[in-house]
């Protein structure tokens, strides 16, 4: 690296870095609560999803 | 220490510094790193030096290429198609109204990349776990693929118009992905695209150009009325088509991870709110100008244009304002269809890199981000590819894709409220109160929309209704 890169790159924070951003942030505790909402939501849309695929394939 | 505007800045001390510079300590860097850098550096400089307009032009692209890309030709169609079924009416102001929520989704969205450095997919997988990850990356791919092909159905729509065929629209989509690829620079690339959607204003001039009623215009904003009549279904899936319009999941993705692919960092949230506002109000207008044009053919047996998905629109509008309108109107087909061909498909590029864990950035090499690049050009070409089958039902995967895709958006939505309220991540940058309420209605709002659609098409398609 030269001189002119070594000071250009002190422009960046250090968590822009490739390195730091590869570094995987720790997974969230979800409440229960949050966990149950959130499945319900995965139920939702792939119920709705299946109907509008229905839909536009039996329109074909 | 104060560099000198377009100098090489002097040696500078390890840490945060007093001067705004971030401090990051040479390790193990990467030429993508370098070239942030540099970006970062004028930042500084015009920051340092009180360059107000520079900064702005500096920092300004993810919320304008986000709005402007989302303009695309299913929209601008969906738009028309609203104009010409129903007139100046409700479905004016509602455009307005959906790119207010669009601002409320992205600025959000811009907050996050800016804070956390790290794209939608990256905070879904680690922060929610791999299952969580994959469905919302998994969400997208598909609802990219299917926007993808609806653009490029776009495209040859607005070329069909001067008598090219499909051929010529999936070369220039493919063409245009591998050009703007091609500098191995995060700045080129912005740059080139926002060059290309400027031309979304193409819209507004043929809606000028049709001669509207300026006071039913005005009636319709102020009032959001005549309110559409016909059949429910009709409606639900114009409302439906419309929040597809301006609200998906791509944006999400692709304002965030450009954010960060950017630069951008806390010190920039203030510009990231210009940006995105710029491109709200600019894509609105734009919006509502291709719904002002396609209203033309209102009383003109609009209603049959609807019929056809939109392939008679170029064609129908030099029957009745002339060819000089036609021909804008089909332009701006083929530029929304190429802007957003470009924006997807790095979107597509972005979901990929991030849940796979490999390197995802236009500052990188196509050899240092094989996979980033691959996905990018892999979905233009497969979906390039799809519009050369013969028979395919192209019409309709255009019409049925931002109904698919406001389908699917709760999801993303759901999880990028829970990552603007992640004080661990965000900080003093996390959500207040007031934009949580606001946010949690505007899921609500789309979540409901999307499933009463979804609901009635299918009691239709199984014959119960």
């Amino acid at each position: 690296m030269t001189e002119q890169e070594h000071d250009l790159i002190m422009y960046l924070e250090r968590d822009q870095l490739v390195s730091d951003r590869s570094r995987p942030v720790p997974p969230a505790s979800l409440s229960r609560r949050a966990t149950v909402a959130l499945w319900a939501l995965r139920v939702f849309v792939l119920v709705t999803s299946a109907m509008v695929v229905y839909t536009f394939v039996s329109q074909l | 220490m104060t560099p000198v505007p377009g100098s090489i800045p002097e040696p500078a001390l390890e840490g945060a510094s007093a001067d705004g510079r971030g401090g990051g300590i040479p390790g193990s860097l990467t030429p993508e790193d370098l070239i942030r850098s540099k970006d970062r550096f004028r930042v500084h400089n015009a920051r340092q030096g009180r360059r107000r307009w520079y900064l702005l032009w500096l920092l300004v692209g993810p919320g304008i290429l986000a709005m402007l890309g989302e303009n695309d030709g299913p929209s601008m169609i969906s738009y028309a198609t609203s104009g010409a079924t129903y007139g100046l009416g409700f479905f004016l102001p509602f455009i307005v109204v959906t790119f207010g929520m669009a601002t409320v989704c992205q600025e959000m969205c811009m907050r996050i990349g800016t804070v956390t450095h790290r794209g939608y997919g990256q905070l879904v997988l680690e922060r929610f776990g791999r299952l969580w990850g994959w469905f919302a990356a998994g969400d997208l791919v598909v609802t990219n693929l299917v926007t993808l092909v609806a653009e490029f159905v776009a495209i040859r729509i607005g070329l069909a118009y001067f008598h090219l065929g499909a051929g010529v629209a999936a070369l220039l989509g493919v063409v245009l992905v591998l050009f703007t690829l091609s500098g191995g620079r995060y700045w080129r690339w912005e740059r080139i695209v926002l060059g290309m959607a400027i031309f979304n204003g193409l819209f507004l001039v043929a809606a000028i150009m049709v001669g509207p009623s300026w006071g039913s215009v005005g009636r319709a904003m102020v009032t959001f009325s005549p309110f559409p009549h016909g059949s429910l279904n009709t409606l639900l899936l114009l409302v439906a088509s419309t929040i597809g319009a301006t609200v998906t999941p791509w944006m999400i993705f692709f304002q965030q991870s450009a954010s960060a692919d950017k630069g951008m960092t806390p010190d920039d949230v203030r510009h990231g709110r210009y940006d995105t506002v710029a491109g709200a109000i600019l894509a609105g207008l734009f919006g509502c100008g291709a719904l002002i044009a396609g209203a033309a053919l209102a009383t003109h047996g609009g209603a049959n244009i609807q019929g056809l998905a939109g392939a008679g629109f170029p064609g129908a509008l030099a029957g009745v304002s002339g060819k000089a309108v036609a021909t804008v109107f089909a332009l701006g087909l083929i530029e929304a269809g190429a802007v957003a061909v470009l924006t997807i498909s790095a979107s597509t590029g972005y979901a990929v890199g991030e849940c796979v864990g490999a390197p995802h950035s236009l500052n990188s090499s196509a050899r240092g981000a094989a996979l980033f690049y691959g996905a990018n050009i892999g979905a233009a070409v497969i979906a390039a590819a799809i519009i050369l089958i013969p028979g395919a039902p192209l019409l309709s995967i255009a019409l049925n894709a931002n109904v698919l895709a406001t389908v699917l958006l709760p999801v993303a939505l759901v999880f990028m409220i829970m990552l603007a309220n992640d004080h661990e991540l965000m900080g003093r940058w996390a959500n207040g109160r007031t934009t949580n309420r606001v946010a949690i209605g505007i899921v609500a709002f789309i979540s409901l929309c999307g499933a009463a659609y979804a609901i009635d098409s299918f009691l239709q398609a199984v014959h119960l209704i």
